[in-house]
C-alpha cells in the first residue's frame, strides 16, 4: 500500500473510531457536542498519532532498506568478479554513451547563450550548381567568399550574401526587429603594446550586438554609427582575449590596438559565455563590417557595392508572433526580386538563388553538417554497446538467480514475502547499476575530452568545449537505474516464482531460463558482429585514406605561414623579405632546402585568394587546372619528380620572364605531340603570359578523400605573383618540429612583430584533412574491442552455467567412456551454434545497417565481403576463446565426484 | 467514567500482547480491541485510545495481524484486523516472557 492511500485508511479507521466513542458517550447521555469533545479528548491528538502511525511505517521501510542495501552489499563483495564484472560493463557502456551524447549535446543541441535564442534566424540560399555540362560558371554569383554545402538533389545552398543584398532586406522590417550581417575576418595580426599575436577577426555589422540581445561586459559594443565608411575604427574584443592581454575586460577600454599595423580603440569587452555565432570559431576581435577597408585593404571596398560577390552572413531576429514561415514569406519574394535585377543574361536568370531560412537558435551550422551523421553513427554504435551491456548484465544476472534459486526457494518458503523477496534483488541489481553509473560518469568525464580532443585534432582554433551537464547526468543517472532495474526484474522474478518447492527438490535452473541466456546470447553476438563490420569499414577506409598517392613528401617536411603585409612591409619590399627570409630557413643546420607558395599544397584552395581565372594556350582555353604559387626548389623540396626542364629556381625573380612549370597530366592533355617547355600559357585575369619552363610529376590536389589524384597543375613564380601571406616548407632531416625554436628565432631577427601562424607537418596537415575518418577508425575500433569482450563475457557465463548445469550428465557420460575430447567438442558445439545463429540473424542486419554509413567510407564498399568475413572470423574465434574455458572445465569433471554430487 | 485513563506504561510491549490476545479470540476492528480490553479487565486497563493506532501499524507490519475492510456490527465501514499465523506464535512468545516476568516481580515483591 503507498503512503497516501495508507494515510487516508488510517484516518478513516480514526474518525470511526472517534464516531463509535461519541455514540457511546452519547448513549450514556452526555449531549452530541460533548460526547465529541470527549471522544477526541480521550483519544489524543489526531494528527499527532497520524504522525506516529506514518513513522513508524517509514522507519520500518528506512531499516528495510538499510538492510538490503547491508545484504546487497555483502552478496556484492562475496561474488567480487561478478560484481567487478557488472560494475565495470555497466560503467563502459553508460560512460561512453554519455560521452558521445555530450558531444551530441553541444554540437547539434546547444542554444547560443544569448537571449531568446530561438527567435534568431539564418538566412541562406539555395540554387542549382553554376556549372552546367561545358563546366562554365554561369551564375549571377560571380564570386563566393565562405562555404557552400550541398543541399538536395545536386542544388547549392549557402549563407553568404552580396552587400547590398543586406541593405535591401535590412529594410524589410515587417518580419524581423533586426537582421544583421557579419563575415569571418580569418587572422589577423593583433598587437597590443609591441606585442603580436594572431587573433580569429569577425568583422560585423552595426546591429549584430542589438540583434543577438548581447550585453557587455565592459564598455559599450558596436553600434550602427560605428559601421559606417569614415567613422572611428573601434573594436570590440573577447572577454578571454581581454584577459590575457590587458589582464582584465576594464583595463582593456580605450586601449589603443593595432590590427594588421592599423591603429584601433578598444571601446567593449564581449561576456565571457559569449562565443559568436559560429560554435565552432570563437573571434577575439570583432570589428565593425566597413572597417573592413581599413583592414583588408581597397580591394574590400569594392566588395560592398558587388552585386555579384557573395560574401556577407546574415542573420534575424524575429519580431515577436511573426513565425519562420511567416519571415519567409516576406523575405524571400523581396529577395528574389533584388535577385532577378543582378543576372546579366538568360543563364544567370535560369538559376537564381532562391532564399530560405533556418532555424539560428544553435548558429552556423557547420560543425553540425559535418559531424551529425557521424555522432548519430557513433551514438547508434555506443546504444548498441549499452545494450550488449544490459544484456550481458541479464545474463549474468540470470545465471546468479539459478544458482541463489535455493537460496530464495528457502527464504519464500520460510515466509518471506514475494515482494520483499525481489525488491531485495532490485536493490542488489540497482545497487550494481549505481555503482556503474558513478564510474560511468567518470569514464564520461574522460571521454568527453578525449572526443574532444579528438574531434579538434590540429585545430588550434578549436573552441568547443563539450561538457557534462545536468542534462546528461540525469540521462546517465537514469540510463543506469533503469538498466539496473529493467534487467534486475526479469531474473528476479524469475527466481522468485511461486514453483518453489520443485526447485528446492531439484535445485537447478530449468530448461526455460537456458532458452533466455540463449537468446541473449545470440543478440550479443548478432550486435557484436555489426560493431565488428562498422569499425572494420571505418579502419580499411583509413587505411585507403592512408594509401592514397599524393604526388608529393608526407614525411620530413615542415610547414609554417607568415604574412610580411600585415605587419606593414609593402610591395615591392615584400618579394625580396620573403626570398630573404627563405634562403636563411634554407641555411638552418639540417634543413636540406626551404621554400615557400602561397599556401600548403593540402589548403590550396582554402586559404586565401585563389587563381582561378581562365588560362588558355593560344586560343585553346585550358579546362580543369588549378595554379599554386611557388617558391624557388619547391618541386625539390615536396619531392616532386621532374620529368622536363627545370623547376622555379631564384632566377624567376619580380621583373624577370614569367615563368611556369606544369604537371604532367596537364602537359599529355594540352601537348600530346609536342615538347610543351618554351610555350606559353595565358593568364586571362592577370593579363599575362607565362612561359613553361618545366614538366613536374601529378600530384594530387586538395584532400584526401575530395582531391583529384592526378590534378593538372600550373605552378607560377611566387615571386612574380603578389602573395599576401606565405607558407614556408622546409624539408628537414628527423622530426620537423625540432626545428620550430630556428624558424621562431630567424623570424623574430627580421621582424619581432611577425607572428609564425600555422606550425604544422605536412603529414599533420594531410591527417588533419582525414580527421574524421581518423577518429572514426579509432572510436569504432575501441567500440569493437569493448563489444565483443562484452560479447564474450556473456557467452563465457553462459556456457560455465551450462557445464555446471550438466555436472552430473557429463560425469555419467564420462563415466561411461567419453573422451575429454569429446567434452570439449560438446560445449564447443553449442558455442559455434550460438554464434552461428547470432551471425545468420546479424548478416542482414548488417548489410543494410551498413548502407547508411556509405557516405562516411572512402574506397570501401559498405558490403565489403572481406570486411565480413573477416568480421565473421574475429568472432567465431572470440567465441572459442570464451568457449573453451568452460569447455576445458567439462573436460576435467571428475566422473566419480559428479555422480556423487546430489 | 470519571477516573483518568491511565497510560499504559508500566509494561512497555503490553498493549501489543493485549492486541494480540484480544484478536486471538475474535476479528475486530479499533475501537472493539479498545471496548473488549477495558470490559475484560473490568475498566482496569484503560488504553489511550490515539495510542492503539501506532500499535495496530506496527503489528500489521509484524506480520502478527492483518486488516482487511469489513463491516461491523452496526453496519459502518471499518478495517477490520485478525491475527496471523506469525502473530499466535509471537503472542505464545509474549505470554510466556510475560508469566516470567510476573512470577519474577511476584517473588521479588513476596507476593508468592
Amino acid at each position: 500500500m503507498d503512503s497516501a492511500r495508507r494515510g487516508a485508511a488510517l484516518q478513516e479507521e480514526m474518525e470511526l473510531h472517534l464516531a463509535e466513542k461519541a455514540a457511546e458517550l452519547e448513549a450514556g447521555g452526555m449531549t452530541a457536542e460533548r460526547a465529541q469533545a470527549e471522544a477526541r479528548r480521550r483519544f489524543g491528538n489526531v494528527t499527532l498519532k497520524q504522525e506516529e502511525s506514518r513513522e513508524i511505517w517509514m522507519t520500518r521501510y528506512l531499516s528495510e532498506l538499510g538492510q538490503d542495501i547491508r545484504y546487497g552489499w555483502r552478496t556484492m563483495t562475496s561474488n567480487k568478479a561478478f560484481s567487478a564484472l557488472a560494475i565495470l560493463s555497466l560503467a563502459l557502456g553508460i560512460g561512453a554513451n554519455t560521452a558521445i551524447y555530450s558531444l551530441m549535446e553541444s554540437i547539434l543541441m546547444r542554444a547560443l547563450p544569448v537571449a531568446e535564442p530561438e527567435s534568431l534566424v539564418v538566412l541562406n540560399w539555395t540554387s542549382q550548381p553554376p556549372q552546367n555540362a561545358s563546366k562554365e560558371w554561369v551564375h549571377v554569383v560571380h564570386g563566393i567568399q565562405g562555404i557552400l554545402w550541398p543541399g538536395d538533389r545536386g542544388a547549392l545552398v549557402t549563407g553568404m550574401f552580396p552587400y547590398p543584398a543586406f541593405e535591401t532586406l535590412r529594410q524589410e522590417t515587417a518580419a524581423f526587429s533586426t537582421l544583421f550581417g557579419y563575415f569571418n575576418g580569418r587572422k589577423h595580426n593583433l598587437a597590443v603594446r609591441g606585442q603580436a599575436v594572431s587573433a580569429a577577426t569577425e568583422y560585423v555589422s552595426g546591429e549584430y550586438f542589438r540583434g543577438l540581445a548581447v550585453a557587455p561586459a565592459a564598455g559599450r559594443l558596436i553600434e550602427a554609427e560605428d559601421d559606417r565608411a569614415g567613422a572611428a575604427p573601434v573594436a570590440v574584443i573577447s572577454f578571454a582575449a581581454s584577459q590575457n592581454r590587458f589582464g582584465g575586460a576594464p583595463a582593456a577600454i580605450g586601449q589603443a590596438i593595432l590590427v594588421d599595423n592599423v591603429a584601433f580603440t578598444v571601446i567593449g569587452v564581449t561576456p565571457p559565455e559569449f562565443f559568436g555565432v559560429d560554435p565552432a570559431s570563437v573571434p577575439d576581435l570583432y570589428l565593425p563590417l566597413h572597417s573592413s577597408v581599413l583592414v583588408e585593404g581597397p580591394a574590400s571596398a569594392q566588395m560592398f557595392g558587388d552585386e555579384n560577390f557573395y560574401w556577407l552572413e546574415m542573420m534575424g531576429r524575429l519580431r515577436p508572433g511573426v513565425s519562420m514561415a511567416q519571415a519567409q514569406a516576406v523575405l524571400a519574394p523581396r529577395f528574389r526580386q533584388w535577385v532577378a535585377g543582378t543576372a546579366k543574361s538568360d543563364g544567370e536568370r535560369a538559376k537564381l538563388p532562391a532564399m530560405i531560412l533556418n532555424p539560428g537558435a544553435a548558429g552556423l551550422g557547420q560543425l553540425r553538417r559535418e559531424y551529425s551523421k557521424p555522432l548519430y553513427v557513433l551514438l547508434a554504435m555506443v546504444g548498441l554497446i549499452l545494450a550488449i551491456t544490459c544484456v550481458n548484465l541479464a545474463n549474468l544476472l540470470l545465471a546468479r538467480a539459478a544458482a541463489r534459486r535455493r537460496e530464495m526457494a528457502i527464504r519464500l518458503s520460510l515466509g518471506a514475502g514475494r515482494l520483499r523477496v525481489v525488491r531485495q534483488l532490485l536493490t542488489e541489481c540497482v545497487m550494481l547499476a549505481s555503482l556503474g553509473g558513478a564510474l560511468g560518469v567518470l569514464f564520461a568525464v574522460w571521454g568527453v575530452r578525449w572526443l574532444t580532443f579528438l574531434f579538434s585534432r590540429g585545430r588550434e582554433d578549436f573552441t568547443l568545449h563539450a561538457e557534462l551537464n545536468w542534462h546528461v547526468l540525469i540521462v546517465t543517472a537514469a540510463l543506469s537505474v533503469v538498466c539496473g532495474l529493467v534487467f534486475g526484474l526479469v531474473p528476479a522474478i524469475q527466481s522468485t516464482r511461486p514453483d518453489v518447492i520443485p526447485a528446492l527438490k531439484d535445485g537447478r535452473g530449468g530448461a526455460a531460463r537456458q532458452r533466455t541466456q540463449h537468446v541473449l546470447v545470440v543478440a550479443q553476438i548478432a550486435m557484436s558482429f555489426l560493431i565488428l563490420v562498422a569499425a572494420g569499414l571505418f579502419v580499411q577506409t583509413l587505411d585507403k585514406l592512408h594509401s592514397v598517392q599524393l604526388g608529393y613528401a608526407r614525411e620530413n617536411i615542415l610547414l609554417f605561414s607568415l604574412n610580411a603585409r600585415q605587419t606593414g612591409h609593402r610591395d615591392p619590399e615584400i618579394a625580396t623579405f620573403y626570398a630573404e627570409l627563405r634562403k636563411r630557413f634554407e641555411s638552418i643546420p639540417g634543413v636540406s632546402s626551404a621554400t615557400l607558395a602561397q599556401s600548403s599544397i593540402i589548403s590550396a584552395g582554402h586559404a586565401g585568394k585563389t587563381y582561378r581565372g581562365a588560362m588558355k594556350i593560344g586560343s585553346v582555353a585550358i579546362d580543369g587546372a588549378s595554379v599554386m604559387t611557388a617558391g624557388p626548389r619547391f618541386l625539390t623540396t615536396m619531392q616532386i619528380p621532374i620529368l622536363a626542364g627545370r623547376e622555379i629556381d631564384d632566377r624567376d625573380e619580380q621583373g624577370s620572364k614569367a615563368v611556369a612549370v606544369i604537371s604532367e597530366r596537364l602537359a599529355r592533355t594540352y601537348f600530346p605531340n609536342e615538347n610543351p617547355v618554351g610555350q606559353r600559357i595565358t593568364l586571362v585575369d592577370d593579363k599575362r603570359e607565362v612561359e613553361i619552363v618545366g614538366v613536374s610529376g601529378n600530384l594530387r590536389n586538395g584532400g584526401l578523400k575530395s582531391g583529384d589524384s592526378k590534378a593538372m597543375t600550373v605552378f607560377i613564380a611566387a615571386s612574380q605573383a603578389s602573395p599576401e601571406g606565405v607558407t614556408y616548407a622546409l624539408r628537414t632531416a628527423g622530426d620537423p618540429l625540432r626545428y620550430v625554436t630556428s624558424v621562431h628565432e630567424i623570424v623574430r631577427e627580421a621582424d619581432a612583430s611577425m607572428p609564425v601562424t600555422n606550425v604544422i607537418t605536412q603529414a599533420a596537415e594531410i591527417d588533419r584533412t582525414i580527421s574524421r575518418e581518423v577518429m572514426f577508425a579509432r572510436l569504432c575500433t575501441g567500440f569493437a574491442i569493448l563489444a565483443l569482450l562484452t560479447a564474450c563475457v556473456g557467452l563465457y557465463g553462459t556456457m560455465s552455467y551450462n557445464v555446471t548445469r550438466q555436472f552430473g550428465e557429463i560425469g555419467l557420460r564420462m563415466a561411461l567412456g567419453a573422451q575429454r575430447g569429446t567434452m570439449v567438442w560438446m560445449v564447443l558445439r553449442r558455442v559455434l551454434l550460438l554464434a552461428a545463429v547470432g551471425l545468420a540473424i546479424s548478416v542482414p542486419v548488417t548489410l543494410a545497417a551498413t548502407r547508411l554509413v556509405k557516405s562516411l567510407l572512402f574506397g570501401t564498399q559498405p558490403n565489403d565481403p572481406g570486411t565480413m568475413a573477416l568480421a565473421g572470423a574475429v568472432l567465431l574465434s572470440a567465441a572459442c576463446l570464451a568457449g573453451y574455458g568452460p569447455a576445458r572445465r567439462a573436460s576435467r569433471i571428475d566422473p566419480l565426484v559428479a555422480l556423487r554430487h546430489d | 467514567m470519571g477516573r483518568k485513563p491511565k497510560k499504559n506504561d508500566s509494561l512497555p510491549g503490553s498493549l501489543d500482547m493485549l492486541i494480540l490476545r484480544t484478536l486471538s479470540l475474535r476479528d475486530l476492528h479499533g475501537y472493539g480491541i479498545v471496548q473488549f480490553i477495558q470490559q475484560s479487565s473490568g475498566n482496569e486497563l484503560l488504553i489511550e485510545e490515539g495510542s492503539l493506532y501506532p500499535a495496530l501499524q506496527r503489528l500489521e507490519l509484524n506480520g502478527w495481524i492483518e486488516g482487511d475492510w469489513g463491516v461491523t456490527s452496526n453496519n459502518r465501514r471499518a478495517r477490520i484486523y485478525k491475527i496471523t499465523v506469525e502473530g499466535r506464535k509471537q503472542l505464545a512468545i509474549e505470554t510466556r516472557q510475560y508469566a516470567k516476568l510476573t512470577l519474577a516481580i511476584a517473588h521479588v515483591m513476596g507476593m508468592e
